[in-house]
């Protein structure tokens, strides 16, 4: 009988390789005389000419792929004694479905795979790692963008088994959404916080439950893709091994595997994966004295093996011309197109297509369909009182479409519960004054509604000044902002305003020479760091230098108060927080330096809805008392936070689009973008209802995330509404659709287009 | 106190003894800045520390140590004219490492931690340290430190005491965290030396103030 050989999938070896090529060379290492087999999909896989492999196996595409003769193939293969190791995710699912459990084959089980699977790995629980919060990517978008606001934008957008994509705003979240469901032909993605920490694994090898080698890395340096390219190697801490052997043998793990963490400056260990396979790095742990891969095999076939001791605990990588094996051969070019223009400017392809498998892998779907939908604090979006109101409207709504409609209750509740919070807050240290943001929403009801809670009006132009007294404000009521608040210049600037924050010191210049302009001369601060193109820029020290000297003109002309708009719901309110405490360390500089005691600071405006709810008013006083002990009054300046959920838009639908198999791929409303500008910007919660149930007054239904994407009316490329929802396949023609979230911006940067 | 040449360990006391300087930098205090006591240098500083607040502006991180890597994207590495003030400093596009320690132990301080100043004694090869001296002649006069030898150069770097006692050696300069481990190769760390008053635990090490800790 033949020596037993081993096959090791996986050989692709380019930017983000796959490990059997590491494998191979730590096998080749520790034993000379020993078979080894290449195996993988697609010839293009460089790792098969690598010298360390003795033959390859090159088989069809997975796509190609006869599950049951594959699976035959394998069996025969480990049959005759020979070992299996697979190196790649998606195979060792395949074989964990396909194949189950055999003393050769060298991966994890079906069970294994269970409790290993991201993100909450529950496999590994007691073993001190924490894990970042994350939230399904199927949950509704205002769930979702509540958990990225939350997390101040920093989150991976991950795929069950492979991929991840940074994310840091909406429209980019969306489009990676898309993609990678495309790509991996699953809706079951998942979003998860970023963790700053140093990048670490342990590379682990066991055997039927019981651990064999363990190997711990630190990154010391990575690619751009986030890949290892140089790190240490060393054992594996002893107090983490004994717990570590107790998760093994629970899961009864066979094969290799990978931890991934991120250890925090406080030493905090948080998990971000396990892969059910070696590393690629592998053949970098056995150069720097931990070959874990021949430890398994020594264990298993229980063999002496060459041990390399290096006392220099470290590797790095190098890119390396080979010659090419004629028995293998190498790819055909691609069409000269292909190669000039692939997709997302990549040439080439790089590496094999795992795609196919996955709808066949229906235990790898069942077991990422347990996968709880979030952690941490992610609230319900839908107060009861919404979408009754919701409810009731539509049901009374007979008329033309697309129909703007106001939500009275919801609106007014917003602004009283605000008036209500800021008289309650004002009792404290300091004053809280709103100025309703006129240019968010200027109508009648808005500007009504502000005048009678008491707001004053934040204006960024004569036009909006004149606006605000047309409606009753006094100039003493209106607060003056912007890098145009003197447009148009024919106007005669209107005197006696209750503030006004210069957007450049040289329209300070001009602000000081008019008398009696405004009570409260300040400046918009730039704070460094946030990006943004208004207010004066603080990150020159000459330029600042320039501001102090300003303010000391102030003296007997105006009190001195500062402005900071960042949008928090753009920026997340952790982030608007710490841009805050910063504002609070210029504005103490700026106090102590010109000598002018800082009476008003403006905080702006940008919140989502939900978000000024739950914004800590009362600990913000108490920062800005400490800070500035001679601020009287803090300004806060709403408008898309008290409108923007005031609205709903009422359209209909005019056409629905099926797939060849009958299921409902797309619609087309007579809403657009020229309502709906800001549809790709933010998440809007969705509504539908059926003609008939209008009719018999059932209530619409929230839509969910879906397959079905909402189109608009007009002929532009990008007037797409909605990426998915998961509409009824009974939907007709003229059923209605609702937008919630139409108010605020959604409706005063609308147009209008395509009406004749 | 300084680091006794004759009690290295070979290969490493013939480095030294190639080093004219050696002993001066063995027993040179660390830098400082100079502060003149009026408002030219308070506005720089309070502009510095401000700015270094907002720094800290997105960074979602936990813990409570947020090392200045802006630092370098604010300054580049070179020749600085000693004594420096903070007047002069701000406006500068090129510190050295003195200078580049001095604000990170300013920013440290600021978010409350315990932080000293620390120097270091690292290895490179010739063509290297002739670059530097190059470069260092360009930047003008004699009033620099002669901190580059022949295979050595003197560094300055912080260290922050933690609450538990233990050191955390930060290299400003180029924003990297030492660590207790011996470094080889290109910039080894031959030896470390702190200015805090009180005993430190370092890996497995002990640190005493003014005492050189070889690696």
């Amino acid at each position: 009988m033949a020596p037993p050989k081993i096959f090791i999938s996986g050989m692709h070896s380019g930017q983000n390789p796959c490990s059997g090529v590491g494998i191979a060379r730590c096998l080749r290492a520790a034993f000379p005389n020993l078979t080894l087999v290449g195996v993988d999909h697609w010839q293009g896989s460089s790792g098969l000419h690598d010298k360390s492999i003795d033959e390859t196996l090159l088989l069809p595409q997975w796509k190609q792929i006869n599950d049951a003769q594959h699976g035959d193939h394998i069996l025969s293969i480990l049959n005759d004694d020979h070992l299996w190791i697979a190196a790649m995710d998606m195979e060792v699912h395949w074989l964990a479905e396909h194949l189950g459990a055999h003393s050769n084959l060298l991966a994890p089980g079906a069970k294994a795979l269970e409790l290993t699977a991201k993100p909450a790995v529950s496999g590994l629980d007691g073993l001190g790692f924490r894990v970042p919060d994350f939230i399904s990517a199927s949950l509704p978008d205002s769930d979702i963008h509540y958990f990225l606001r939350q997390h101040a934008w920093q989150c991976w957008l991950k795929s069950p088994y492979h991929d991840a994509k940074r994310i840091s705003s909406w429209i980019g979240f969306v489009k990676a959404r898309d993609a990678m469901a495309k790509s991996w032909r699953t809706s079951k993605l998942f979003l998860q916080r970023h963790i700053i920490g140093s990048e670490e694994t342990i590379a682990f090898a066991a055997y039927q439950g019981e651990l064999i080698a363990a190997a711990h890395m630190q990154k010391r340096q990575i690619t751009p893709e986030g890949k290892t390219w140089a790190a240490r190697v060393t054992a594996v801490e002893p107090d983490f091994l004994e717990g570590f052997k107790e998760a093994i043998r629970k899961l009864n793990y066979t094969g290799g595997g990978e931890v991934e963490f991120a250890r925090d400056p406080d030493g905090h260990k948080w998990l971000i994966e396990c892969n059910p396979r070696f590393p690629a790095w592998v053949y970098g742990g056995a150069l720097a004295g931990q070959n874990v891969v021949a430890k398994l095999i020594a264990h298993v076939w229980n063999m002496p093996f060459l041990e390399t001791v290096n006392p220099y605990p470290f590797f790095t990588r190098v890119v390396q011309d080979i010659p090419a094996k004629e028995s293998v051969g190498i790819p055909l070019p691609p069409d000269p197109a292909t190669m000039a223009w692939a997709s997302e400017g990549k040439k080439g392809k790089s590496g094999p297509d795992f795609s196919a498998l996955i709808p066949t892998l229906a235990s790898a779907q069942e077991q990422h369909s347990k996968t709880p939908d979030k952690s941490g604090d992610v609230p319900e979006h839908i107060d009861p009182s919404y979408f009754t109101e919701i409810s009731s409207l539509t049901e009374q709504y007979v008329g033309p479409t697309p129909a703007r409609i106001h939500l009275e209750q919801w609106a007014r509740g917003r602004f009283d519960r605000l008036a209500k919070r800021v008289k309650q807050a004002s009792l404290n240290t300091s004053r809280i004054q709103i100025g309703f943001s006129v240019k968010t929403c200027p109508t009648d009801d808005y500007l009504r509604k502000a005048k009678e809670s008491g707001f004053f009006a934040e204006c960024i132009s004569q036009m909006e000044v004149q606006r605000a007294l047309s409606f009753g404000f006094l100039p003493s009521q209106i607060i003056l902002n912007g890098p145009g608040k003197f447009w148009p210049l024919t106007d005669k600037p209107v005197t006696g305003l209750h503030a006004l924050y210069c957007d450049s010191p040289e329209e300070f210049d001009r602000v000081i020479a008019l008398p009696g302009i405004a009570k409260v001369i300040g400046f918009r601060m730039r704070v460094p760091k946030v990006h943004s193109r208004f207010g004066n820029p603080l990150d020159d020290p000459r330029r600042f230098s320039d501001l102090i000297h300003k303010m000391k003109k102030l003296q007997g002309r105006a009190e001195l108060g500062f402005h900071f708009h960042m949008p928090s719901w753009a920026i997340g309110l952790q982030t608007w927080m710490q841009a805050l405490d910063s504002l609070l360390i210029w504005c103490q500089i700026a106090e102590r330096l010109s000598g002018r005691p800082v009476k008003h600071l403006d905080l702006g405006g940008g919140f989502f809805p939900a978000d000024l709810e739950r914004l800590d008013i009362s600990g913000i006083q108490e920062s800005v008392r400490k800070a500035l002990p001679n601020v009287g009054t803090l300004y806060l300046e709403p408008g898309r936070s008290l409108t923007q959920d005031g609205e709903i838009l009422v359209s209909r639908i005019l056409d629905l689009r099926k797939t060849p198999d009958a299921s409902l791929h797309e619609i087309v409303v007579d809403a657009c973008i020229a309502e709906l500008p800001l549809a790709q910007a933010y998440s809007h919660r969705l509504f539908f209802k059926q003609i008939g149930s209008l009719e018999a007054n059932s209530p619409p239904v929230r839509l969910s995330k879906g397959e079905t994407r909402i189109l608009g009316r007009i002929c532009m490329e990008d007037d797409i509404l909605s990426d998915g929802v998961s509409l009824p396949e009974s939907a007709q023609i003229g059923d209605y659709v609702i937008f919630g979230d139409a108010g605020g911006y959604e409706r005063s940067m609308s147009y209008g287009f395509g009406r004749g | 106190m300084g680091l006794v040449a004759a009690n290295l360990q070979d290969p490493i006391a013939e480095l030294v003894a190639r080093e004219k300087h050696f002993q001066e930098w063995t027993e040179h205090p660390s830098s400082s800045l100079v502060h003149h006591d009026a408002e030219c240098c308070e506005r720089a500083r309070l502009w510095f520390l401000a700015y270094a607040r907002s720094m800290e502006i997105g960074n979602i991180s936990q813990f409570e140590i947020k090392a200045p890597i802006w630092l370098q994207q604010l300054y580049s590495w070179g020749p600085s004219s000693w004594p420096i003030a903070w007047c002069e400093l701000v406006n500068k596009k090129v510190l050295d490492c003195g200078v580049f320690a001095a604000l990170a132990r300013e920013v440290f301080k600021a978010q409350g931690h315990e932080v000293h100043p620390a120097q270091a004694l690292l290895s490179y090869n010739e063509t290297c340290t002739n670059h530097w001296k190059a470069l260092w002649k360009k930047g003008k006069d004699d009033t620099v430190f002669p901190w580059i030898g022949d295979r050595l150069v003197y560094h300055e770097l912080c260290v922050l005491e933690l609450p538990d006692g233990t050191a955390k050696f930060y290299d400003s300069t180029w924003g990297n965290w030492y660590l207790s481990q011996p470094r080889f190769g290109f910039g080894a760390v031959l030896a470390v030396r702190s200015e805090c008053p009180r005993l430190l635990r370092w890996g497995s090490r002990t640190v005493a103030c003014g005492e050189w800790v070889e690696l």
